[in-house]
């Protein structure tokens, strides 16, 4: 990747006595240098993505403290990782976007919980879920439960997530268990500060590398018969361990309040919205001095049974706030409570709503109720109008328009390689007809939005084609499954290529090769174009995928025989090789290998390299394509059959004309698309391309000279 | 707590009001930040909370950027506590990381139609909200993609600000950060400053502008001029001025003869006279004659169904332009005029800015196909033509094209072009003239008889005119449609009833270009649909499929 995060590695350096300013997730970075890991691996993936891609770049600094960094191949290896502290004091931290990583993982998480861990293991987690979320809404939580780890669940405040980390490996290392520690979107890109500490150089690490391998010892194979006896364990020694780390480190912090009959219990990471929701019943300050007690648990999985019950005996009631389903918390408080025969009364998911984020707006309504029953003379009165002027508003503002205003969901960049290949597809099934369209997840996904939508299922990153297995032989027509180069190393290669390949499936798979896993960031793959390709290349802006053959090598390896390669912007022998995947006689797996490199990384490569050739004088070809205004025809075909942002609409200049025009407004790359299109759909004859030729050689001006001249006499006005 | 406001910026009108409300409250003041990916918002945020630090405020900024990097919608949450640290002790605010719907102090957006989504979303309140928005739209891909005009009105959208929000300031952020030579970020981000909204000094904004390094000088140009415009609150007045107002009249004909203009109302003379100017250009006076000729079938026609004119002669005028514009119906010959003009080499200068001492270049991306050709060609050779090229489709052959890039910028391109450009002469004598002529007589027919029966209908109809645009099946298509429309929901039935049915049927015409809607709203109103066309899609079945009768279910359409 060519991003860089030089001042993001300068923090990871501060020491006592410095102040850490930046996000969370760095934040969090950092504290895992305080707490002396030895080694980190993970899989990218929003919102947590910044932890692995710094330790990446920071890796000179990191091999200073002897910590080892990997860039896991997915989220399964991450775990597997992990695998070094059962036996070892090693202390390890991995990384995923969860639930899909956490799903990806699970088998390994399973493994590695079951003989347990002798040096701190914590999996950092970016919780998925609410507004700006990309994928399934569901808990992490039942992760936890099923495997026995801690779940930790800080509150966002920089410091306590930072504490959270160093508490986590220890807690990992008192009770033997893994432990995940979620941080929810915003909570992984909240900026603050909190006060930093020195970094801790592993004793084991790198720089100081184990003599000899462990004795051999049966208890930490995830093995029958000591699966039995693990399961044992974990009931018996471990739980309890992490129960009284938790309680004798005060990780959960209790809030005292006024109104001492009554208590909300909080997951950490909605302390915020809470005491904000509090605010605006006027039950707590700005500081966050409350009126109701809180128990906010820093640590969701264990709960410690005496902290809850300690804490509800003697209240009339108790609210859990806990967001998602099922309700996990709030039905071990109820066993809890029904145990030990309290009669407090208990509400959660009975106030509040079982899906979605608990935003402060959706906190209130149900703090309002809770207030209404339990707090008699409670101010909810304001609250009350406040909710119900924001329903009226949205009502009101629905009501004034004529029509819902138009989405816009994330898409193809300016200049994005993948946007061609989506043209051609369009064209090929007006072609032959629509083919049942296994869709992954990647960039490419964005081609089930306008104006292609595209896509029948996502199963899965990687799935596609293994998605497909059951469609395509009960369907007349051939199948098409997308993949992009991220997914295929990830998961395709084996869940899909190869069971193909040994079922004798007749299927078309179509590969995006841009070179990176790109809409996590840009990260690096196996397939990704060389450094030496990169410095080698004359014209830095040029695709270079096509210098890195691994993933060709590795279908060849595999047995596939009907291999194609096309350029992306090659719209219309992208669209004959479709067309011909989908009607040859070949019965096996067709494998359209799409090539194009992730524009992003290439103009990053581009920009600094043509300022330079500017620069120097030398000479430089910019492209720009346009729109005729007075031949567009305002039909708008062709953006129907690009998307691109740049090529948009303006008012029709003619004043005969009423419909607005096709143009291309500055930010075009000139990446060929337009004229592609024009020539693979027979568009209107209005796009032209404009090529202009900075610091041109003095021959090249002269002959331009002459040519214009005669040019403009042949012209009319 | 006094020494931190009013802020330092002068001339803070709005937000030193702003300020006293939340200084009643007690409470963090608020910001939400709408953007699109790409455009720098986590900078913004970024440069906030550095501000707010260099201020000494306790502060804390989140967002959801997510996948929203590649150009989609996302938004950026900040909190300022007004009360300096060092007046806090040890105490520290706690901070909310999600927006509160109707407790915002400001909401700041770099697109229109992304600050009319927020509004919606119950986030400005009117008692409390400032809303700085920009005008300028960036168009999503629903509104660009319809094949009539699918954009969302500007005017509906700045309404809301009116309703919803304190007060609001609307400029255009993105022309403002194009002439600074720098990013909307930082015009936001001077926007913000010179609102007061927060209680720092504008220094402070430009101490951390001006460590970005390299950058720093364009950003702070542009933080500077959208400091001195929102602050000195002269940002809408003149915008919504320009929004508002009625679209300019079409201009007076240049050239027009006052002989040809003569019979015309004033009302259609505007439109007239464009038409008349621009089938001058297409093929000379004769045919503008023509032109007007026809239009004055439509006035007498129009005289007889409203003789007072009490409908502006609405029906000519919408004629006058939907006649202009399928007489001078598109071809090759007339691509060719229009892309070899001076006029047009001119405007991709302006386009595509080459500088000074730069060469430019153009090519131009055509693909001819044999329709193209045919349409010159007399009638009989244009028959066998097409023929022989049916015949290359029938053996599952794409039909004949011949893509071409063209050199303009050159000799032979230029002189290529100006050849074609001669050959308007062609043109009368090509077999598309004769066809579009005939249908040009249908349906004037079709508005003559029309407004004859009542006048909304004869307007309807003129209306249609919309319908045919642009080239080869495009403009094939448009025919058939408005030929069908007119066939069967024309004559019938009760005047008033069709008139509502075409209008419906039009509608229906741009909404898809697969002609679904338009099929429905014909049956809806009793008409039978489109025929079916026999289009040559290749069905290609598994080679290991079914046995071929069962195949056939699958062939129907």
């Amino acid at each position: 990747m060519e991003v860089s995060f030089g001042k993001e590695i300068e923090s990871l350096r501060l020491g006592a006595g410095d102040t850490f300013h930046g996000e969370g997730i760095l934040a969090i970075t950092k504290a895992l240098l305080q707490s002396g890991v030895a080694y980190v691996g993970g899989y990218q993936g929003a919102p947590v993505s910044h932890l692995l891609d710094v330790m990446v770049q920071a890796r000179p600094y990191l091999d200073e403290l002897g910590v080892h960094v990997e860039a896991c191949s997915n989220e399964a290896s991450a775990a597997a990782m992990l695998g070094a502290s059962i036996h070892y004091p090693l202390r390890g931290a991995v990384t995923w976007k969860s639930i899909v990583g956490t799903n990806v993982a699970a088998d390994a998480l399973s493994n590695l919980s079951s003989p347990g861990v002798t040096g701190g293991a914590l999996i950092v987690v970016g919780e998925d879920y609410g507004e700006g979320a990309s994928v399934i809404q569901e808990r992490t939580h039942a992760f936890a439960l099923k495997s026995s780890m801690c779940l930790l669940d800080p509150r966002p405040d920089l410091a306590v997530m930072a504490r959270m980390v160093e508490e986590g490996f220890r807690l990992s290392e008192a009770s033997n268990m893994p432990a995940i520690l979620e941080l929810r979107i915003r909570a992984c890109h909240v900026r603050g500060s909190f006060p930093a500490r020195d970094n801790v150089a592993p004793g084991i690490s790198t720089r100081a590398l184990l003599e000899n391998p462990a004795a051999f010892d049966y208890m930490r194979l995830a093995h029958p018969p000591v699966t039995f006896r693990h399961e044992k364990l974990k009931g018996e020694q471990r739980i309890p361990a992490a129960r009284s780390y938790i309680l004798e480190n005060q990780l959960n912090e209790l809030f005292a309040g006024r109104h001492e009959d009554l208590g909300i219990l909080v997951q950490g990471g909605l302390y915020n919205a809470l005491v904000r929701s509090l605010q605006q019943l006027g039950l707590a300050d700005a500081f966050g001095a409350t009126e109701i007690p809180l128990l906010v648990l820093n640590v969701t999985y264990p709960l410690v049974p005496e902290q809850v019950a300690d804490f509800c005996a003697g209240k009339r009631a108790v609210l859990v706030v806990e967001e998602g389903q099922p309700e996990f918390i709030e039905q071990e408080i109820a066993t809890l409570l029904r145990r030990r025969d309290l009669q407090t009364k208990l509400h959660g998911k009975d106030l509040l709503p079982a899906a979605g984020e608990y935003t402060v707006e959706v906190l209130s309504a149900g703090l309002a109720r809770f207030a209404e029953s339990h707090l008699p003379g409670a101010a909810t009165e304001d609250t009350r109008r406040w909710l119900a002027a924001n329903d009226e508003r949205r009502q009101a503002v629905a009501a004034a328009l004529d029509k819902p205003l138009p989405a816009r969901p994330p898409g193809f960049c300016i200049g994005c390689p993948e946007r061609p290949v989506f043209s051609a597809l369009k064209l090929a099934q007006q072609q032959i007809g629509n083919v049942h369209i296994a869709a992954d997840i990647g960039c490419h996904a964005f081609g089930t939005f306008e104006p292609f939508s595209m896509g029948h299922s996502i199963l899965g990153y990687g799935m596609s084609l293994a998605s497909r297995a059951g469609v395509s032989p009960m369907m007349q027509r051939r199948t098409l499954a997308i993949m992009g180069d991220g997914g295929f190393w990830h998961n395709g290669l084996l869940t899909g290529v190869q069971s193909a390949l040994f079922n004798g499936d007749d299927a078309v798979l179509l590969i995006f090769k841009n070179g990176y896993t790109s809409a996590t960031g840009t990260q690096e793959i196996l397939s990704t174009p060389g450094e030496d390709a990169k410095s080698q290349a004359a014209d830095k802006g040029r695709s270079l995928a096509h210098t890195n053959q691994t993933i060709e090598a590795a279908l060849k390896g595999l047995g596939v025989q009907w291999l194609r390669t096309v350029h992306t912007y090659e719209v219309e022998t992208m669209r004959a090789t479709l067309i011909e995947a989908f009607t040859s006689g070949f019965e096996g797996l067709k494998v359209i290998v799409a090539e194009g490199e992730c524009q992003l990384e290439r103009q990053r490569r581009l920009k600094p390299w043509l300022a330079s050739l500017l620069q120097k004088g030398e000479r430089v070809v910019r492209v720009k394509y346009g729109v005729d205004e007075d031949v567009c025809n305002g039909d708008h075909a062709c953006i129907r059959l690009s998307g691109c942002p740049t090529l948009t609409l303006k008012d029709n200049p003619d004043p005969l004309k009423v419909d607005p025009v096709a143009t291309v407004i500055d930010g075009c790359v000139g990446c060929g698309l337009c004229g592609a299109n024009a020539h693979a759909a027979t568009l209107c004859p209005s796009f032209y391309r404009a090529e202009v030729v900075q610091n041109p050689r003095w021959h090249e001006r002269l002959v331009h000279s002459f040519r214009s001249a005669i040019v403009r006499a042949l012209q009319p006005a | 707590m006094s020494a931190a406001r009013p802020p330092a910026g002068a001339n803070a009108p709005s937000g030193g009001s702003a300020l006293h409300a939340v200084s009643k409250r007690g409470g963090p003041i608020s910001l939400l930040i709408c953007a699109l990916g790409g455009e720098g918002g986590g900078v913004l945020t970024e440069w906030l909370v550095e501000t707010a630090r260099h201020a000494g405020y306790p502060a804390q900024a989140t967002s959801i950027p997510g996948v929203a990097q590649r150009t989609g919608a996302t938004t950026y949450y900040l909190e300022v506590f007004p009360v300096p640290l060092a007046q806090l002790g040890d105490r520290r605010p706690v901070f909310s990381l999600t927006p509160v719907p109707g407790t915002l102090d400001a909401l700041v957006s770099s697109e229109l139609l992304e600050t009319a989504r927020q509004i919606g979303n119950g986030m400005a309140s009117p008692d409390r909200t400032l809303v700085i928005t920009s005008s300028a739209r960036t168009l999503t891909t629903q509104e660009r993609m319809q094949l009539g005009d699918g954009r969302a009105e500007p005017a509906d959208l700045l309404k809301l600000l009116g309703r919803f929000a304190r007060a609001h300031q609307v400029f255009d952020m993105n022309t403002l950060a194009r002439e600074a030579g720098t990013v909307v970020s930082a015009v936001m981000l001077g926007a913000i400053a010179g609102s007061g909204l927060f209680p720092f000094r504008r220094e402070d904004y430009e101490a951390v502008v001006q460590a970005g390094g390299k950058s720093a000088e364009a950003s702070l140009r542009g933080f500077a001029r959208a400091y001195e415009r929102v602050a000195q609150g002269r940002t809408q007045a003149d915008y919504l001025a320009q929004v508002l107002a009625p679209a300019d009249a079409p201009q007076s004909p240049r050239g027009a003869p006052p002989a040809a203009a003569d019979p015309f109302p004033e009302p259609v003379r505007g439109m007239f006279g464009l038409g008349y100017a621009r089938l001058v250009d297409y093929q000379g006076t004769a045919y503008a004659e023509l032109y007007a000729g026809r239009l004055r079938q439509v006035l007498a026609a129009e005289r007889e169904a409203d003789p007072q004119g009490a409908h502006g002669f609405a029906v000519t005028k919408e004629m006058a332009r939907w006649l202009a514009l399928w007489m001078a119906f598109d071809d090759i010959v007339r691509v060719a005029d229009l892309k070899s003009r001076a006029s047009r080499s001119a405007r991709v200068q302006r386009e595509v800015k080459p500088g000074v001492h730069d060469l430019l270049k153009v090519y131009d991306h055509f693909k001819p196909g044999v329709p193209e050709f045919a349409a010159l060609l007399p009638a009989p050779l244009a028959g066998r033509l097409t023929a022989w090229d049916r015949r290359r489709v029938a053996r599952g052959k794409a039909s004949w094209a011949l893509p071409l890039k063209v050199a303009t910028h050159s000799v032979l391109g230029m002189a290529a072009l100006r050849t074609l450009a001669r050959m308007k002469w062609l043109r009368p004598r090509g077999s598309r003239y004769a066809i579009e002529q005939a249908m040009i007589g249908q349906w004037l027919e079709g508005v003559v008889q029309g407004t004859r029966r009542a006048w909304e209908l004869g307007h309807e109809i003129a209306l249609c005119g919309r319908l045919i645009k642009g080239y080869g099946s495009t403009n094939e298509r448009g025919k058939e449609n408005l030929l069908h429309v007119l066939e069967h929901l024309a004559r019938g039935g009760v005047a008033p009833e069709a008139a509502q049915a075409i209008r419906a049927a039009r509608e229906a015409a741009l909404a898809d270009d697969a002609g679904k809607a338009l099929d429905a709203a014909l049956v809806q109103h009793g008409a039978p649909p489109r025929p079916v066309k026999a289009v040559p899609v290749r069905w290609v079945r598994k080679p290991r499929g079914l046995a071929a009768d069962d195949e056939s279910r699958l062939k129907a359409p």
